[in-house]
């Protein structure tokens, strides 16, 4: 029972992360098809973001003026009991929350401008173009120094770590993630059962035809962009906060494959399906961690590897034998069938 | 300071890049998909001629066919496992490439865990393996060296971009593979047997990366598992300048590139004293500049949309 | 006749060596019911490509209204009022018939993408433009089709649900290209029926482009021909298949 309830607690806060990455993801590819290529540059904005933003604001509180990868900053920090994340709760708190805030916006707005000029040219190129983008981030962050190049920031911890009692602390963040979770999934939901998500499915089916009905089609997927990336930025937001540092070798490109199997998987074009792989990719994860830990080094391919080959795998075999993936894409739900129920009736 | 280094550097480059851009324009055009497994066929020629090396093979000739053989095997076989039956179903090029960034990763760590093994085995470092192999010898001019695997590169780069234009202009299975460029449909009921015409694309085309793949280690004279996926932004850029139509352009790209990771980057830093590490920056830069300014609207399939900068007059 | 509502004046369209189009000049009145012939490859389809801002012509102007359009991008010149159709019909799979239709009225609330969220603001709004919708799809007998997938489709009803689905809106021409290609004679002569009853009761303009002359020639009140991408002749129907010129590039074409 101990085990379990440690163990759901510590990976509801991922799967709420990447829970969110993949209902963003298939707001872009599922419903609009756009091919994000990229989205781990939109997370690592939102977890450079709000790692940057907490620890020199902590900093500025407790008097340090000392960069922020420095070892005087950790140490100001999250010395336990003295650092600043146990002496200001209050702000430490309010820190997370206006992160998840400032994150959205910023990832938001990055999207909304890295791809706007490249809607036009075809989904191919839209997905290299952000590709591109995330690597030149993370090459960006690996030679920034303020922000510590290759080894990033560290020093923070769960926002709730104050509390002292670590069940208890890491529960709440388990709690605070999941609820962010299903805000962002009703959102989606309700976003995409609408007839602006009648027209991103057309968009997806043919957008040169949804041009020609009137659709300014380059602003609907630049909106959709902005909104997808600042999930991604959310989910930064909540994996700075779960890890308690950065660094910006977690947002390799491959990151964002992992996502997209786990889109693939659930089924693309269907909210649900989207967790559901976010779950499945989780767990799988996690099984793999704790078995790599019970058999050591006799496993035949080091977990690390593993996790990745079955990621390529799932994706190829899902896509040629079952596309539709788990659960297959959903039409949407307006009230126009209540309407025409009435008119049926009626007349 | 921009002396003969940086222009020998843009020259060896920018010959890899060619090699390594070419045959993914060749199958983009032929199939509209961009194929992320491209990325393997650099790491697996580069890891062919460093492997060789570490056992004693170092005749870079005998690395190049071999690597040759190797990409175009595994590029055959993608294209019957997974490619062609997706094709067949009707699925659509998105989908194929998504499919492709699937056996991307696949690979990719297949050989992490591969190297893993033969670290154990052959007891030395294969995560990161020194090139060690024989070509050409340098050749010094005055007081400039010219480095030996700089001249391999440009034997074989000369060689190789010559063969695939006599194949693809004179021969008739080149004409067959650009008539599937052309029209697929009109392709297929002219009697083209489009299942080997395609494979043997593919075989031409990864062969001709791993090669590529084998170049770009002479240059980078270190290779590790990450040194296909070092190159993904330039070798895409390279490719978007071709409009991933244009051969000519796309290797006019490939120096356009590699010009800027050399020669744009150092005068930069000795004018404005931009850190090199801006490098990707610039490289990046070209690549949004040629979406914007030259957006590949007929190949890439695109929106018949254009942005207004200036309002046009009324009556 | 009334003034004319669309004027297209010496438009141009060259792809490189290519002059689909050469220096088109002519107009559709308002209420009218056009027809464009011309034989493959005459520019026609072109022509609808640089009226509805799919191309920027590469010489000439295009005025709709009295407004300058050419140039515009396709969503703009929707907005202004016309609606097109393709010449392989382009419906949207994913949607139902119904959903298809109720897709085209433009600013709708619930497109906006702060209140797609809130129901409550555009579900009156949706209800009513559904059950316009329905009323529209009886009443060109597609009612039985309303929750169907537009693949149970047949071609000719396809052709048609293209045509009633800017009725939605206010559009006020109607470019139509191929209407009739590919259906069967007499459902032919049905949608052209249909075309003119809306002409006659709804005051719409019609510019049809067809290559079934035998259908066309008996509804339409004025025809252009275009041949090579220049305007061969135009005239009443009933002159311009007199016509030698017209009789010769058909023949030749
Ligand atoms: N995007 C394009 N690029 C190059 N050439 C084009 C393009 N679109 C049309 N053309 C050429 O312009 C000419 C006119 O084509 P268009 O489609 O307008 O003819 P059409 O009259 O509609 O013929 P059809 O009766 O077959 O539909 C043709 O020679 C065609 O090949
Ligand atoms: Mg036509």
């Amino acid at each position: 029972m101990e085990f379990l309830i440690n163990f759901i607690i510590s990976w509801l806060p991922i799967f709420a992360i990447y829970g969110i990455l993949s209902i963003s993801l298939n707001l872009e590819i599922g419903y609009t098809g756009m091919a994000n290529f990229g989205k781990v540059a939109f997370y690592a904005i939102g977890a450079y973001l709000s790692a940057a933003l907490t620890m020199s604001v902590m900093l500025s509180l407790v008097g340090k003026s000392v960069p922020l990868y420095s070892i005087e900053a950790v140490q100001a920090l999250s010395t336990p009991g003295t650092g600043a994340i146990y002496t200001h709760p209050a702000a430490y708190v309010g820190l997370f929350v206006l992160s998840l805030v400032l994150a959205f916006i910023v990832a938001g707005v990055v999207g909304y401008f890295i791809t706007y000029p490249t809607l036009r040219v075809g989904p191919a190129f839209l997905g290299i173009t952000v590709l591109a983008f995330g690597e030149m981030f993370r090459v960006f962050m690996r030679n920034y120094e303020p922000l510590g190049s290759t080894k990033g920031l560290f020093g923070l911890n769960n926002p709730f770590i104050w509390i002292g009692n670590p069940q208890l602390s890491q529960g709440l963040f388990a709690l605070v993630s999941l609820a962010l979770l299903l805000a962002i999934y009703i959102y989606a939901e309700r976003f995409v059962n609408s007839p602006l998500g009648r027209t991103l499915r057309a968009i997806k089916d043919d957008e040169v035809a949804a041009l020609c009905l009137g659709k300014h089609v380059p602003r609907v997927k630049a909106t959709v962009f902005f909104i997808a990336s600042g999930m991604a930025g959310v989910a930064g937001v909540l994996w700075t906060f779960y890890q308690g540092s950065v660094q910006p070798d977690t947002f390799v490109p491959i990151l964002t494959f992992y996502v997209w199997a786990m889109v693939i998987l659930g089924g693309m074009g269907n909210n649900l399906g989207a967790l559901l792989g976010a779950a499945v990719f989780t767990l799988v994860d996690r099984v793999l961690t704790f078995a790599a830990g019970m058999m050591g080094p006799s496993l035949i391919i080091p977990p690390n590897y593993l996790r990745w080959m079955i990621v390529g795998i799932v994706i190829v075999l899902v896509l040629l034998f079952r596309p539709e993936g788990i659960r297959p894409a959903k039409p949407i739900k307006t009230p126009a069938w209540e309407a025409v129920k009435e008119v049926s009736e009626g007349g | 300071m921009v002396g003969v280094s940086e222009v020998l550097n843009t020259v060896q480059m920018g010959l890899a890049y060619m090699v390594i851009a070419l045959p993914l324009t060749l199958s983009y055009r032929v199939t509209q998909v961009i194929n992320f497994v491209h990325i393997i066929f650099i790491t697996l020629g580069a890891y062919t001629v460093a492997l060789l090396g570490l056992i004693g093979l170092t005749n870079v000739w005998i690395a190049l066919g071999i690597a040759f053989l190797l990409g175009g095997a595994l590029a055959v076989l993608d294209n019957v496992a997974v490619f062609e039956p997706l094709w067949r179903r009707g699925s659509d090029v998105l989908i194929i490439m998504v499919a492709s960034l699937g056996l991307w990763i696949f690979y990719k760590y297949l050989i992490y865990a591969v190297l893993d093994k033969l670290f154990i085995i052959l007891r030395t470092n294969t995560l990161s393996v020194l090139v060690r192999t024989e070509g050409f010898p340098s050749v010094t001019l005055g007081a400039v060296t010219i480095d030996g695997y700089l001249i391999d590169t440009v034997v074989t780069s000369v060689v190789v971009t010559l063969a695939l234009y006599l194949i693809l202009m004179k021969t008739r299975i080149g004409k067959a593979i650009r008539a599937i460029a052309d029209n697929q449909t009109l392709a297929e009921i002219s009697g083209i047997p489009r299942g080997r015409v395609l494979n043997f694309m593919w075989f031409l085309a990864g062969g001709t990366a791993a090669v590529g793949g084998v170049l770009w280690a002479l240059f980078q004279t270190t290779v590790t598992p990450e040194i296909g996926d070092q190159i993904i932004l330039q070798v895409f850029s390279i490719a978007v300048i071709g409009g991933l139509y244009s051969l000519t352009k796309t290797a006019l790209g490939a120096f356009i590139v590699s010009g800027t990771e050399n020669i744009v980057i150092a005068v930069l830093h000795d004018t404005f004293g931009l850190p090199l590490s801006f490098r990707p920056f610039l490289v990046f830069s070209v690549l949004l500049i040629v979406i914007l300014v030259w957006p590949p609207l007929g190949a890439g399939g695109g929106l018949p949309y254009r942005f207004r900068i200036r309002p046009r007059a009324r009556r | 006749m009334a003034e004319p509502i669309l004027e297209v004046k010496d438009v141009a369209k060259y792809f490189g060596g290519v002059r689909a189009l050469d220096g088109v000049t002519l107009s559709v009145q308002k209420g009218g019911l056009i027809g464009l012939i011309g034989p493959n490859g005459s520019g026609k389809t072109t022509l609808f490509n640089v009226i509805t801002g799919f191309y920027v012509p590469t010489r000439g102007e295009v005025w709709f209204e009295g407004e300058r359009i050419d140039g515009l991008n396709p969503n703009e010149v929707y907005l202004k009022g016309i609606v097109r159709t393709f010449q392989i019909p382009r419906l949207f799979p994913s949607l139902t018939v119904l959903e298809n239709v109720l897709l085209t009225p433009p600013n709708q609330i619930g497109e906006k993408p702060l209140y797609a969220v809130l129901r409550s603001r555009w579900e009156k709004q949706e209800k009513e433009l559904a059950k316009k919708a329905v009323k529209l799809l009886r009443r060109f007998g597609l009612g039985r089709y309303i929750h169907a997938n537009v693949s149970e489709l047949s071609a000719a009803h396809i052709k048609l649900l293209e045509t009633i689905r800017g009725l939605m809106t206010n559009a006020k021409l109607y470019l139509l290209d191929e209407p009739a290609a590919g259906v069967a004679y007499d459902m032919a002569k049905e949608m052209f029926s249909f075309v003119k009853r809306l002409r006659d009761e709804e005051g719409l303009t019609f510019f049809i482009i067809e290559h079934r002359l035998e259908v066309l020639m008996e509804f339409v009140d004025y025809v252009y021909v275009l041949h090579n991408g220049k305007l061969l002749a135009e005239g009443k129907p009933d002159e311009v298949v007199q016509n030698k010129a017209v009789i010769e590039a058909y023949l030749g074409g």
